[in-house]
């Protein structure tokens, strides 16, 4: 029988090579672990209540079946205007973009003479506007077939997470059981780091991209800019992609306001109002939606979201954080038993016959 | 009676045995049922075998156990062989000392026939503390009376007054 330590890397090799073999479907384990931890905290209010966990899990799912099909009739047919709108326009849009830009160039002429000489001409530029267009044309068939990916996902999610919920009280005790007991305390201190950190996160992230969606959406229909529900749903989304998401969120503001009203005046209220937006964020919505922030480096931070991104794109941006996070406080609790059990039983006394009263 | 039944068949059985259990462990005595179910759902569950060890004395101590059935010895190394300290049954608990600090366990602990344990990780409890106010008060002040035990005790077991203490007496229910 080869050393546990052997058996150990092997069994971790073969996972590496499983995960890698299969992305897709981890990444479809992942993002289901991910609604599970956004329903858990209900779950755990009704099962304090001593009601069944199958029973709570089902009526929850159905609760927000319902809560989806309310706002879906209420927001789907706001949502689905500003979309034909959208497309509709969209055979203009670089005739407009083009105008916009004139403009735009006019003003800033008016004002700066000097700053003729740094602009494009306009040839130069409509050739840049029209190669980028063809390129997001060319794109559409594969964004199709992403279509059909993100359908499945949408209905295996929902399936995968309802179980995951249901049976992780039973998952968690088939581990526990099976685990050798000098392990149990470490194990259970690790799986009880990583629900808080991974839930605390995950949770945070969920109600920060709803309060900043909806937040910009009333800020941009303030403003008087076109499509505000649809700019507030890729804000709200764009938002839970660490750094990167609110700079996505506001460029996509920032065009349609350009098209829209062709000057700069108001593009620097989107501008101002996304920064306000930011700030508030980081103020007040992260405080108290993700509470005590993890204490990572901030170059460890925005390495681990290059790597996510680079691994698995968008999704793997917004996992990085709560993973490095995870690895750490292993790491941590790891070293901390290592260091016991090598300092601090050696200075523990075995002497004496005195019996103490028993305290452990 | 036909109105009730459905409430019965939504409750969970296993979740009512397990708060049984929970009224009866003394450091959370004087709790409501509602705070010792936010309670129990912190907890996870694990089976031991007779004989098995489920801590060593000198490791740091993480969380608390209650035994939710089977017994329990909890022990103390000696230079020669070991020294019992106590032996405890279903609503029995121990490792308390890891809801305070991590300082390592003073003595180890090993289940002397099949035994089923609830454990409770001393963050999860910081947490549950953090936003229930009475519940802390309650647990906090049954933990220091069941302290304060343990240092008359020792004092008297010093002053030679006392020979063996084996059991711990349940503390009162706070007022």
């Amino acid at each position: 029988m080869p050393p546990p330590s052997i058996l150990w890397a092997l069994a971790i090799a073969v996972v590496a090579l499983l995960v890698y073999v299969s992305q897709d479907f981890v990444l479809l384990l992942l993002l289901s672990a991910t609604v599970a931890y956004l329903i858990n905290p209900i779950v755990k209010v009704a099962e304090s209540a001593m009601i069944k966990r199958k029973v709570a899990v089902t009526a929850i799912y159905l609760g927000i079946g319902v809560a989806f099909l309310v706002t879906a009739y209420f927001v789907l047919p706001h949502l689905r205007a500003e979309v034909n709108t959208l497309s509709g326009n969209l055979p203009f849009f670089s005739q407009r973009f083009d105008e916009a830009i004139d403009a735009i160039e006019n003003e800033i002429v008016a004002s700066y003479p000097v700053a003729e000489g740094l602009f494009s001409t306009r040839e130069v530029r409509y050739e840049k506007l029209n190669s980028f267009i063809e390129q997001q044309v060319a794109d559409i068939p594969l964004l199709l077939s992403h279509l059909a990916t993100i359908a499945l996902a949408a209905v295996l999610i929902p399936f995968f997470s309802y179980f995951f919920l249901r049976d992780s009280r039973r998952i968690t005790k088939f581990v526990l059981d099976r685990l050798p007991p000098g392990h149990i305390e470490t194990t259970v201190a690790v799986w009880c780091e990583i629900d808080r950190t991974v839930g605390r996160y995950l949770r945070g992230l969920a109600i920060e991209g709803i309060v900043v969606g909806v937040l910009a959406a009333f800020g941009l229909a303030i403003l008087g800019v076109n499509y505000p529900i649809l700019l507030g749903v890729v804000t709200g989304c764009a938002n839970i992609v660490p750094y990167l998401g609110p700079i996505i969120g506001g460029t996509a503001a920032v065009l349609v306001a350009l098209v829209q009203f062709k000057s700069l005046s108001v593009i620097a209220q989107v501008v101002i109002l996304y920064l306000s937006l930011k700030l508030l964020d980081l103020i007040v919505i992260q405080p108290l939606a993700v509470g005590k922030g993890n204490d990572l480096h901030p170059v460890l931070l925005i390495a681990s979201v290059i790597v996510g991104g680079h691994a698995w794109g968008i999704v793997g941006m917004v996992i990085a954080v709560p993973m490095i996070t995870i690895l750490q406080r292993i790491a941590t609790l790891l070293f901390e038993r290592r260091r016991y059990s090598t300092q601090v039983l050696d200075s523990h006394p075995k002497s004496g016959v005195q019996s103490h009263p028993y305290v452990c | 009676m036909a109105k009730w039944r459905w409430l019965a068949q939504v409750t969970d059985q296993d979740q009512l045995l397990r708060l049984g259990i929970l009224e009866k462990v003394p450091l959370f005595a004087g709790l409501s049922s509602r705070h010792l179910g936010k309670l129990l759902v912190k907890f996870f569950e694990k089976e031991y075998g007779p004989g098995e060890t489920i801590f060593t004395e000198g490791e740091p101590g993480k969380a608390l156990f209650v035994v939710l059935a089977g017994s329990v010895s909890i022990c103390r190394a000696l230079n020669e062989g070991e020294e019992l300290l106590a032996q405890l049954s279903a609503g029995g608990y121990f490792g308390e000392l890891a809801l305070i600090d991590d300082q390592p366990r003073f003595a180890s602990a090993r289940s002397t026939e099949p035994a089923r344990l609830l454990i409770l990780y001393r963050s999860d409890f910081e947490d549950l503390m953090e936003g229930q106010r009475v519940l802390a008060i309650q647990v906090m002040g049954n933990l220091l009376k069941t302290l304060a035990g343990y240092v008359r005790r020792s004092q008297s077991q010093t002053n030679g007054r006392n020979s063996t203490i084996v059991a711990k007496p349940p503390p009162e229910p706070l007022e």
